[in-house]
């Protein structure tokens, strides 16, 4: 009984770690910082590609600032998107972006200074379009904020209290219910670490099944389809990439 | 630092993605480089991607996309490699013709 | 072999196809093909000889299948019957038949062919014949209109005739119209300016025509219903009238053409009225048996033409069809059906006509001696002989044959001589089963009146191919004589063998007029030092026509081909003449006398253009012999012409002609033929084939023969008579006969004048009542418009078009500023568009939905 009890505060402890659970009135919320975090950098380096004019710093900001996108990502609990925002992205696109300022990047047009009409009318636009962008995403007092931790706290209280329970009545650990421990397992597996299922049920879904609904109305809508009109798509534009930049005589009679 | 006890929510979210968007479609805006250009395309992917995320993550609400939402992102993602290699080319072809990476010297649609 | 039959008509069928191909490749591609064309000859070509090896390869495939019966012997006993005539000299061809029938009983798989009787002697099987269905254009209840086939011998043998004759007149043709390969000036017209024409050459055009021509004629042998056949009777006509017209330029040539087509429509008009019989009677254009339902039965609405008019159980003799005598009975039909007490049912009504058919046919019912349908029968008849009058340059429609010589000299050869105006022929003796006694009488009349008005004309004629031309009109009369006195074997072997003697004469003819550039014969002569090779096959089909032979009597027949043809029609004349003795004895001497004025003109032909001395020394000295691919052509065709008709071809293993054209003898022609409504009796043919008849027709025949050749010999040889003078002293008959008969001349009195009056009197009509009345119509009108444009159109109507114009113009411009080219102000307009979207949608859900 000891055991299962010690068992059931080490848990503890790692949610209060991980902050995911709601933690004391004051207290940090851990999820809250390390969003922000993220958030900011991502949001102040996307800035700061806007800003500078320099080609090579351009592009090492946007490696930053798409990095900690996939810190977002995370937080919001995609961690298999998230990783592949990493190595997609930060490593081959952007990768990609480099090789791309690297071969074009002459003295006359590492910085092009943009125009300051374009400035104002640019900023204008975009400042009225972020303006509602953020003033529709605030727009629903429901999305503000979130009791989801809470809702799992308390789950996850109520099922410790019940095993709690059945321990204090007298029995031994082999005779609680194993439905009650699997639903403990599931709670603490989500609390540790989201929902690591996911990388599974997407490669599922990547062959056709959805593991992740019963619902009758998704059917077999899984994205076998999808996945392989997409790896055409890649076929395709890679040759096509490659036939687009292969070397070729230079024309000069187009020069101005 | 109250706000950093309270629970973020959906609409921190969205903010975030939204900003990158705007960042991105300013960026595509203003930009003289080819390859600013380019960059911008990706800022606005991601901001999207990010609101594809948010709402696909079932610690908001209730009745979330779900894997739908991680499908569509994972879709944009390979979509964006995509369209990086091609614009990319785009952009080289573009510097072999004109010896130059100022999309202001491309006037060929003018009417 | 005999597995091989059901492909026949796979075979036959591309026989017809690949002219038709090739008309299409030269018709779309001619003048990329070669440099000016040339090209367009080796397509032809090779097209007309692919259709000649198919021929060849089907005629191997059918006789080795279908044994050729021997042609009739001779009777011993002339004196019998009709009724028993054929117990002995047929016995040797039933069993041939039965035979034949035994072992290729199952040959026609789609088609169907012989359902001989094999009862008893009196009716032998009818000739064996692939019959079916290529393609059904349409089905009306029982009766359906198809793309048939009905092939027997008379069909393979116009295969083989008509694409050997045609490939060695492409050869021929491909030399000839050399001179089309360059641009050509034609110094026989004049433009407005007093120049001569000059136009570029249209020498792919030529072989063009000469493909579609083939196709058409090729798919008119082969064709198994009349509706199929007058389709490509109007497809040679038309094949005709472009070759005729070739140099459209001339004023002749074009005239030609017109006349040509115009006089056909004449017999063609004819020609459907009695398809319209036809179908109304009998509702079915096939000529042979189809069986459409494959089940082995003959329903009786999948008889065709031949087995309704001539039904085995009548032991094949002609009757007239159930349904004619109800189309010529409808009104005894409706007097059963309204007399009738008590009113009788269908089923019974039905039965009571089909009781009384029998007696309308014979007009034995009572009261009513009429007999029903047998003028249909004969009207249809004539009707369709019509068409093969118009076809075939016949008495009263030959008129336009010589003028068709306006044409170049291959086409003459080839269309009018040796297969187009052959089609007529071949269309009555293809038709032959259908043709009462009475029609057959119309057609030797029209045939004996052509062949001497035809003669006669070509002895005075100067021109070189109208000689020819008038000598086609001639023979082709000889056929019809032949077919309408029931020598069918005979007129369709010099069908045949007239196909390749005149080819060849008329390809001779057009060497000449090659070399020397002329066609007037007065200005040739001498010819045969210069051209030996062209002056010796002429000579040869010279002879063939005058149809040169030993004669039977001495014992062992032989002679060029025309000898074998000519006999035969001057025997069936004789033997005609035996059972009709008015008939016949005018019948047989026209055909005599016909015979020896061909003899005669044709070496006066001869004479004047080879022999002598030159005429015109500037022209001689010109001369020239033709080149090999043009002279080659004549020699084949000659030795053709010897000995395509000769019997020995037995004896090496092939089907003699006469056995092969014995073999397609349709049903029912082996016996007599009398006449319902005229005393006319058509004696059978192997009543020719009796020494009776044979020895003083041979001896008559080629005592004509060579009375002509001497004549023209005393005129023109050896110049012992003068001729001028023998015309000065004959002039009315000469001047007479130099005017054609002055036919032209007539009808244009008796059709073209009063057309012209009947025009006129309407033109004038038409320019003084109905044109001043739509000018004042148009006048009114135009008044009316004036006022309604003034108010209405200019202001209103174009006001608002004019605005709308000019705004949609005016705002293009202001657009088209936006457009400036640069990327990133494009991008610029994508962002202010979604912000303005944005802005809608917000204010459109917040503000107006609430």
């Amino acid at each position: 009984m000891n055991q299962v009890a010690s068992g059931l505060v080490t848990s503890q402890w790692n949610i209060a770690t991980l902050g995911l659970l709601a933690a004391s009135d004051g207290a940090i919320n851990w999820h809250t910082l390390f969003f922000f975090i993220f958030a900011l950098t991502a949001c102040g380096f996307a800035l700061a590609v806007l800003v500078s004019s320099h080609v090579v710093r351009m592009a090492f900001f946007l490696i930053v600032s798409l990095s900690a996108a996939s810190g977002v990502m995370f937080t919001s609990g995609a961690h298999f998107v998230g990783t592949m925002q990493l190595l997609i992205y930060v490593g081959g696109t952007v990768v990609l972006l480099i090789f791309g300022v690297m071969l074009t990047a002459q003295e006359a047009f590492i910085t092009l200074k943009t125009k300051a009409g374009d400035w104002v009318l640019g900023i204008l636009v975009g400042g009225t379009l972020l303006a509602l962008l953020v003033q529709v995403a605030f727009l629903d007092p429901t999305w503000h904020s979130t009791d989801y931790q809470q809702r799992l706290a308390a789950q996850h209280e109520a099922v410790t209290e019940e095993l709690r329970q059945e321990l204090l009545a007298g029995r031994d650990r082999s005779e609680l219910s194993p439905e009650t421990l699997q639903k403990l397992a599931d709670l603490e597996s989500e609390i540790a670490s989201g929902f690591p299922e996911n990388v599974g049920r997407i490669g599922l879904a990547l062959v056709g099944v959805r593991a992740d609904t019963t619902d009758e109305s998704v059917g077999l809508a899984g994205y076998l389809l999808p996945f392989e009109i997409v790896s055409v798509h890649l076929v395709v534009v890679l040759v096509g990439a490659a036939y687009l930049a292969r070397a070729k005589r230079r024309r000069t009679d187009l020069i101005e | 630092m109250g706000f950093l006890s309270e629970p973020v929510g959906l609409s921190h979210y969205l903010a975030v993605g939204a900003f990158m968007f705007v960042m991105g479609a300013v960026c595509m805006a203003t930009k003289r480089n080819t390859l600013g250009i380019l960059m911008g395309v990706e800022l606005i992917l991601n901001g999207a991607n990010i609101n594809f995320l948010a709402f696909a993550s079932p610690y908001f609400r209730e009745d979330n996309l779900g894997l739908d939402g991680h499908m569509l992102a994972l879709f944009v993602i390979v979509l964006a490699a995509a369209e990086a290699a091609v614009a990319l080319a785009i952009a080289l072809n573009f510097y072999n013709n004109h010896a130059t990476i100022d999309v202001d010297r491309a006037s060929e649609l003018r009417g | 072999m005999g597995a091989l039959e059901p492909y026949l008509p796979i075979l036959l069928g591309w026989a017809v196809l690949l002219p038709l191909a090739s008309f299409f490749i030269i018709l779309l591609f001619g003048n990329k093909l070669g440099s000016h064309g040339i090209g367009g000859s080796y397509v032809a070509t090779g097209a007309i000889i692919g259709s000649g090896l198919l021929s060849l390869l089907s005629a191997g495939i059918w006789f080795a299948n279908h044994t050729t019966p021997e042609p009739h012997h001779a009777h011993d006993d002339h004196a019998q019957h009709a009724a028993d005539h054929h117990d002995d000299d047929h016995h040797a061809e039933e069993e041939h038949a039965d035979e034949e029938h035994a072992t290729e009983g199952h040959a026609g798989e789609e088609g169907h062919d012989d359902h001989a009787a094999h009862d008893d002697h009196h009716a032998p099987a009818p000739p064996p014949a692939l019959t079916g269905t290529w393609y059904t254009l349409g089905t009306f209840y029982d009766a359906d209109i198809s793309v048939n086939y009905y092939i027997d011998s008379l069909t393979i043998l116009m295969f083989c005739m008509v694409t050997f004759i045609a490939t060695c007149i492409h050869f021929y043709a491909s030399g000839y119209m050399h001179d089309e390969l360059h641009d050509i000036t034609d110094h026989e017209v004049t433009m407005a300016d007093g120049k001569d024409l000059k136009r570029p050459g249209r020498y792919h055009r030529f072989f063009q025509a000469l493909s579609l021509f083939c196709f058409s004629m090729l798919g008119l042998v082969v064709a198994g219903n009349i509706a199929m056949t007058f389709i490509f009777w109007e497809l040679v006509g038309i094949c005709s009238y472009f070759l005729i017209g070739f140099y459209v330029e001339r004023k002749s040539a074009s005239t030609a053409a017109n006349k040509a087509f115009i006089v056909n429509r004449v017999g063609d008009f004819g020609m459907l009225i009695g398809l319209m019989i036809l179908w109304a009677g009998l509702g079915t254009f096939n000529f042979g048996d189809i069986d459409r339902s494959g089940d082995g039965e003959l329903a009786a609405t999948e008889r065709g033409l031949f087995s309704q008019v001539r039904p085995e159980e009548n032991g094949f003799a002609l009757q007239v069809p159930d349904g004619l005598v109800l189309l010529g009975a409808q009104d005894r039909v409706e007097n059963l059906a309204i007399t009738s007490d008590p009113p009788l049912s269908g089923d019974a009504l039905r039965a009571e006509v089909a009781a009384m058919i029998p007696q309308w046919r014979e007009g034995t019912a009572e009261g009513d001696p009429t007999r029903y349908g047998s003028i249909l029968l004969i009207v249809a008849g004539v009707g369709i002989f019509c068409g093969c009058v118009g076809k075939s340059a016949q008495f009263p429609l030959h008129v336009w044959l010589p003028d068709a010589m306006e044409g170049p000299t291959p086409v003459s050869a080839l269309v009018h001589s040796a297969t187009m105006v052959a089609a007529g022929v071949f269309l009555v003796a293809r038709f032959f089963p259908v043709f009462a006694p009475e029609v057959l009488l119309i057609i030797a009349c029209s045939g004996c009146i052509t062949l001497f008005i035809g003669a006669s004309i070509a002895i005075v004629a100067t021109d070189i191919k109208r000689v020819l031309a008038y000598s086609t009109v001639s023979q082709l009369g000889y056929m019809m004589l032949s077919l309408g006195v029931g020598g069918w074997a005979g007129g369709v072997m010099h069908l045949v063998t007239h196909a390749f003697f005149k080819s060849l004469l008329f390809m001779c003819s057009g060497s000449v007029i090659h070399a020397v550039h002329t066609n007037d014969m007065g200005q040739m002569g001498g010819l045969r030092h210069k051209m030996p090779y062209t002056a010796y096959t002429m000579l040869v089909g010279c002879l063939a026509i005058a149809g040169i032979g030993i004669p039977s009597v001495f014992g062992f027949p032989l002679g060029l081909s025309g000898y074998y043809s000519k006999d035969a029609i001057l025997e069936q004349v004789f033997s005609f003449r035996n059972e009709n003795p008015m008939w016949g004895s005018i019948f047989f001497a026209f055909a005599a006398g016909g015979a020896a004025m061909t003899a005669f003109y044709m070496f006066r032909m001869w004479y004047l253009t080879f022999a002598g001395e030159p005429r015109n020394q500037k022209k001689y000295d010109h001369a020239h012999e033709s080149p090999k691919v043009m002279y080659v052509p004549l020699v084949i065709l000659a030795a053709m012409a010897v000995v395509v008709a000769w019997p020995a071809w037995d004896w090496v293993g092939m089907p003699s002609l006469s056995r092969v054209i014995e073999q397609a003898r349709p049903a029912g022609i082996w016996q007599d033929m009398v006449g319902g409504t005229w005393a006319v009796t058509m004696p059978e043919e192997s009543k020719g084939h009796v020494d009776a008849v044979k020895t003083p027709v041979g001896l008559i025949a080629i005592a004509t023969a060579l009375g002509g050749i001497l004549l023209a010999s005393v005129f023109y040889l050896w110049r012992k008579l003068d001729p001028a003078e023998t015309r000065a002293s004959f002039a009315p008959i000469y001047n007479f006969l130099v005017h054609k008969w002055y036919f032209d001349e007539l009808y244009h009195t008796i059709f073209v004048r009063p057309t012209h009056v009947i025009a006129w009197c309407a033109s004038t009509f038409d320019k003084q009542v109905i044109d001043r009345f739509l000018d004042w119509l148009a006048y009114a009108a135009k008044a009316v418009a004036g006022v309604v444009d003034r108010w209405f159109d200019q202001t209103s109507v174009d006001g608002a078009v004019n605005w709308f114009a000019a705004s949609m113009y005016g705002l293009g411009r202001n657009i088209r500023v936006v457009q400036t080219g640069s990327a990133r102000q494009y991008v610029m307009f994508i962002l202010v568009g979604m912000v303005g979207l944005f802005l809608i949608v917000s204010f459109w859900t917040y503000a107006v939905a609430g």
